[in-house]
């Protein structure tokens, strides 16, 4: 395509100088966070359909135990920005540091965890570079005839799945929501190299002043939504906080935890961090227990990938019957209790005998 | 001082999508169009920013013209001034392309801004893109989740909420800085009626002549992204059993797959 049908504000470029599969891997200062190390597994495919291209990490700062882990993931190179003012996060510093790595290194393709942060990098990053982002991606692929990126993501709401390209301009950037992808196990043995890049960005224009820490009430002390094998979801049509209470009973009961639905976040029956869906966790238990959930596709697209969805629900239509592999028509407050009661009286599985599902 | 208000002024209401039970497909025909709701917030934050040091907030959507409804609106909630950038060439705009046509109206319409507030994310492409897009092409510092603010000088203390890592961070900022908004962290105040009737006609609207700005740059033509296919999500096939009877049974059903699965 000739320059001039190109907005000039675009630097031009050349597609094929931009090899490789990079990764922005962010950590809090003690440890990786997971959604990088999730991606670098992702990385790692999609370098199999670029024949082989290098899989790359960028860490701002970070500690060389982090690098390793890195390496281990599956990064062939960990590039480690240093330089002043990058001893803390801020974001305009990060986002003109991480870019003027990514324009010196020219990699095809940069993957962003959609972590609060990470949100908060990517568009500005992107737009650095003038070049293409897609948010909240739930599966990446690559065009082999023309090495684009087929970038999938819920979008109208998450009632359909958009497959995104951006044929002119590299890098192709995008980001992806923790627990969207396994975290891959790590291999000992991998060798890779550390490169330390200094960059310089003075900007003075914004100052953290403070950090607080706000803990929102947790409904029980139990293992995070995302963390469990089986997880019962709580949904408005529990009518209150002690409806609540009864899933806690019967998630102890059944080993697991606890999730809610965004109404029920909202009604405050649980905390934030708790929310399943497409603008709160993805889980993939061994079970899921949705009880008075309706099934809304932005609630489902939070648990889909589920290995088994069970429902209780008073309303025989409800979507979410849509879904289920076990559903119960009916009132929870009959029915739990003596669900728990039964779980309960069943003689504890140990481990081994669990059969697989 | 200045504020700048950005809201997508005319969303289909995701909510109100239904499946056709027929064809199992999206029915997009006759959703109706509503403001993005987290620009609320933003407008609350905006207004209240007003409340507390002076000035005005300026209203600025890049929508099909049905988005004059809702920039009256807003003027309803005490929005001073509403400008609505629509023209056919910024049709298929990707974040990049509509955060470039939206900086270049602010330059225009309100050069001497303090602020520029967005919301955290729209609710049909929930991309939180274009706050940062904006603050990139402005060339101005930015910050996101903010939950409220106060001037101190010439610069903006922001507290924000980083919802994942349950921490508040306070971020002083020189202005002109752009803000985007948390959503759910405001309560947006009601929109007057009286006003409302009053801001008809008073909604200023601007085609791409008057902006100038150059066709490969907004639109389809300046969107780096494209949207290559757009599909159902395939779902897994499930068993699909439901059990329907007396709450003692129903247990029972439920404890023997539940046993069957291997979790008790
Ligand atoms: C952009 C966007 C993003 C969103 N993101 C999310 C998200 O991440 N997660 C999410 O969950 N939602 C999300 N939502 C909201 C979603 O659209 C639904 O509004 C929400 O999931 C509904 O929550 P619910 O199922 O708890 O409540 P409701 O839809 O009110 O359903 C309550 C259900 O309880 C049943 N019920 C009532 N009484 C009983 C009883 N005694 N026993 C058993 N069942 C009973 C009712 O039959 C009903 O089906 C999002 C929406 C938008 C627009
Ligand atoms: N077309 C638009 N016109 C004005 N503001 C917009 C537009 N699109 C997005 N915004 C602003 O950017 C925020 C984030 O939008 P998004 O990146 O689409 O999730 C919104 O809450 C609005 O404040």
């Amino acid at each position: 395509m000739s320059q001039q049908n190109i907005c000039p504000e675009w630097p031009e470029i050349r597609r094929e100088e931009y090899r490789g599969v990079y990764v922005y891997a962010e950590h809090d200062g003690n440890s990786l966070k997971d959604v990088s190390l999730e991606l670098i597994g992702k990385a790692r495919q999609l370098a199999v359909d670029l024949d082989g291209a290098e899989v790359a990490a960028i860490i701002i700062g970070g500690t060389d135990a982090m690098a390793r882990e890195l390496v281990e993931t599956g990064a062939d190179r960990v590039i480690r920005i240093v330089g002043e003012g990058l001893e803390t996060y801020n974001p305009v510093r990060y986002s003109m540091a991480i870019a003027q790595v990514l324009d010196k290194y020219r990699p095809e393709i940069v993957l962003i965890g959609g972590t609060k942060r990470g949100r908060e990098l990517a568009a500005y990053i992107a737009n650095t570079l003038k070049t293409g982002i897609t948010a909240d991606c739930t599966e990446l692929e690559i065009d082999k005839a023309s090495r684009d990126l087929i970038a999938i993501r819920p979008t109208f709401g998450g009632n359909v799945l958009a497959g995104i390209r951006c044929p002119q301009r590299r890098p192709q950037m995008a980001s992806v929501r923790p627990g969207v992808f396994p975290k891959p196990s790590r291999d000992p043995t991998r060798r890779g190299e550390v490169i330390s890049e200094r960059v310089d960005v003075q900007d003075g224009r914004m100052r953290l002043v403070a950090v607080e820490r706000k803990v929102e009430r947790d409904v029980a002390d139990l293992p995070p939504v995302e963390k469990a094998d089986v997880v019962v979801v709580g949904g408005r049509g529990l009518g209150s906080a002690d409806g609540f209470h009864l899933l806690v009973e019967l998630a102890r009961a059944l080993n697991g935890t606890i999730g809610a639905s965004l109404m029920a976040v909202r009604a405050g029956w649980a905390p934030h961090t708790r929310q399943v869906g497409q603008t709160g966790k993805t889980i993939r238990p061994r079970v899921y227990i949705g009880v008075g959930v309706s099934g809304a596709v932005q609630h489902i697209v939070g648990m889909l990938e589920s290995k088994v969805i069970i429902a209780i629900n008073t309303d025989r239509n409800a979507p979410i019957f849509r879904y289920v592999d076990y559903g119960v028509v009916g009132d929870y407050k009959e029915i739990i209790p003596r669900l728990i009661e039964l779980v309960k009286a069943a003689p504890k599985p140990t481990p081994t005998e669990k059969q697989p599902v | 001082m200045k504020v700048v208000l950005l809201t997508k002024a005319a969303v289909p209401n995701v909510t109100a999508v239904r499946i056709d039970p027929k064809t199992g497909t999206l029915v997009r025909e006759g959703v109706p169009l509503m403001i993005n709701p987290w620009d609320r917030d933003a407008a609350e934050f905006a207004l209240r920013l007003k409340d507390r040091y002076g000035g005005t907030v300026m209203a600025l959507s890049m929508a099909p013209p049905a988005g004059k409804d809702a920039l009256e609106s807003l003027m309803g909630m005490g929005v001073d001034e509403a400008v609505l950038v629509s023209d056919r060439v910024y049709a298929g705009a990707d974040t990049l392309a509509t955060a470039y046509t939206l900086a270049k109206a602010i330059e225009k319409f309100a050069p001497d801004f303090d602020v520029v507030v967005a919301g955290e994310e729209t609710t049909d492409s929930t991309t939180a893109h274009v706050g940062a897009q904006v603050a990139s092409w402005l060339g101005i510092p930015y910050i996101y989740y903010a939950i409220d603010a106060e001037v101190n000088g010439r610069s903006l203390l922001v507290r924000r909420y980083l919802e994942d890592e349950g921490l508040i961070e306070t971020y002083e900022i020189d202005m002109p800085v752009l803000v985007s908004v948390q959503k759910g962290s405001q309560v947006p105040r009601d929109i007057s009626l009286v006003r409302k009737l009053e801001a008809k006609g008073r909604v200023k609207t601007f085609s791409n002549s008057d902006l100038g700005l150059p066709a490969e740059c907004v639109g389809l033509r300046g969107s780096p992204t494209i949207v290559a296919k757009v599909f159902e999500a395939k779902l897994p096939q499930r068993k699909g059993e439901l059990f329907e009877g007396p709450p003692d049974e129903a247990a029972r059903w439920l404890a023997a797959k539940l046993r069957e699965v291997g979790v008790v």
